[in-house]
């Protein structure tokens, strides 16, 4: 009875937490994202996940979270790296607007969460985090940096954004059965 | 009247030079020829966090030929020994080596992604 009323505050919590990201943050703008704001939400959403890797690979020693670490940190700079390419060969500036500002808001409050936690229990919050946040992220890309995207290019690297996205979220989401 | 003599000379001497290569190219290739029919080069694209195909099979001494066209590294290595390894593949790079037998490889870098190889 105990077990499963663990188990059923865990799930509850994990839906909470999704339905915060996903709703709360990304749902920020009720007019379009321009390019120049798309632009910046891909760079910042990106980034965020480059921060937490670097808060893994300082205070994990588990060999699975390091090396997943390791991966989000050198995927999402490639991203990075073609999103701004992009952004300066269609000569538009990446524009700070209320979803990248919400996203490092919020980004600030996980990784203070994840700097007071250690060992076993910061492996766990780290990975439960990077499950939460790649699904929150490609329902963001998915239903609204793509949709709101006018430059084909854009709208291109967006969808081609997507498989890295959903193989990290499986990557994640093998990693994090080790820790339950 | 000497300098047209020369002239159709010269024009004579270039058409059997530029002829006889051709020719002698010829008889190499049909020497060879069966050789190079029999083995092969197969490409596996790596895209969108895939081998494709994800299944390849060859004949014995076939090159396999792994072009990475994703907007990340990858790598392909044997999954059970980790026999062999492309190494880390960054975006464009090509990799290729000729496998002896069947083979189960995938991305060390991207767990989620496999692929196998059958020599017939």
């Amino acid at each position: 009875m105990k077990t499963t009323n663990t188990f059923l505050t865990r799930v509850i919590c994990v839906i909470a937490w999704f339905m915060l990201v996903s709703s709360s943050v990304w749902a920020q703008s009720n007019t379009p994202l321009s390019d120049a704001e798309v632009a910046s939400v891909a760079v910042v959403a990106n980034q965020i996940d480059i921060d937490y890797a670097a808060i893994a690979k300082e205070k994990s020693t588990n060999k699975a979270i390091l090396h997943f670490a390791e991966t989000m940190a050198s995927d999402h700079k490639a991203v990075i790296d073609q999103a701004v390419a992009l952004a300066k060969k269609l000569n538009v500036t990446p524009k700070d607007n209320a979803v990248s500002q919400k996203l490092h808001s919020d980004a600030d409050k996980t990784k203070a969460a994840l700097s007071a936690k250690s060992g076993k229990a910061f492996d766990k919050a780290y990975i439960d985090n990077e499950v939460a946040y790649h699904k929150a992220v490609i329902n963001a890309v998915e239903t609204l940096l793509i949709p709101d995207a006018s430059n084909a290019e854009l709208k291109q690297l967006l969808q081609n954004v997507l498989p890295t996205l959903k193989a990290h979220l499986a990557h994640a989401e093998k990693v994090q059965k080790e820790f339950k | 009247m000497i300098s047209a003599n020369h002239l159709y000379l010269l024009c004579l001497l270039y058409a059997l030079n530029s002829c006889s290569p051709s020719t002698e190219r010829s008889q190499p290739l049909a020497d060879t020829g069966e050789e190079s029919t029999s083995l092969k080069i197969d490409t596996i694209e790596i895209i969108q966090m895939e081998f494709r195909p994800a299944v390849l099979n060859v004949q014995k001494g076939d090159t396999v030929v792994f072009v990475n066209k994703d907007i990340v590294a990858h790598d392909a290595t044997e999954i059970s020994n980790k026999s062999w390894t492309s190494g880390t593949m960054p975006v464009g790079a090509i990799w290729k080596f000729v496998p002896t037998a069947d083979v189960d490889y995938y991305c060390s870098i991207h767990e989620v992604m496999k692929g196998k190889i059958i020599v017939k």
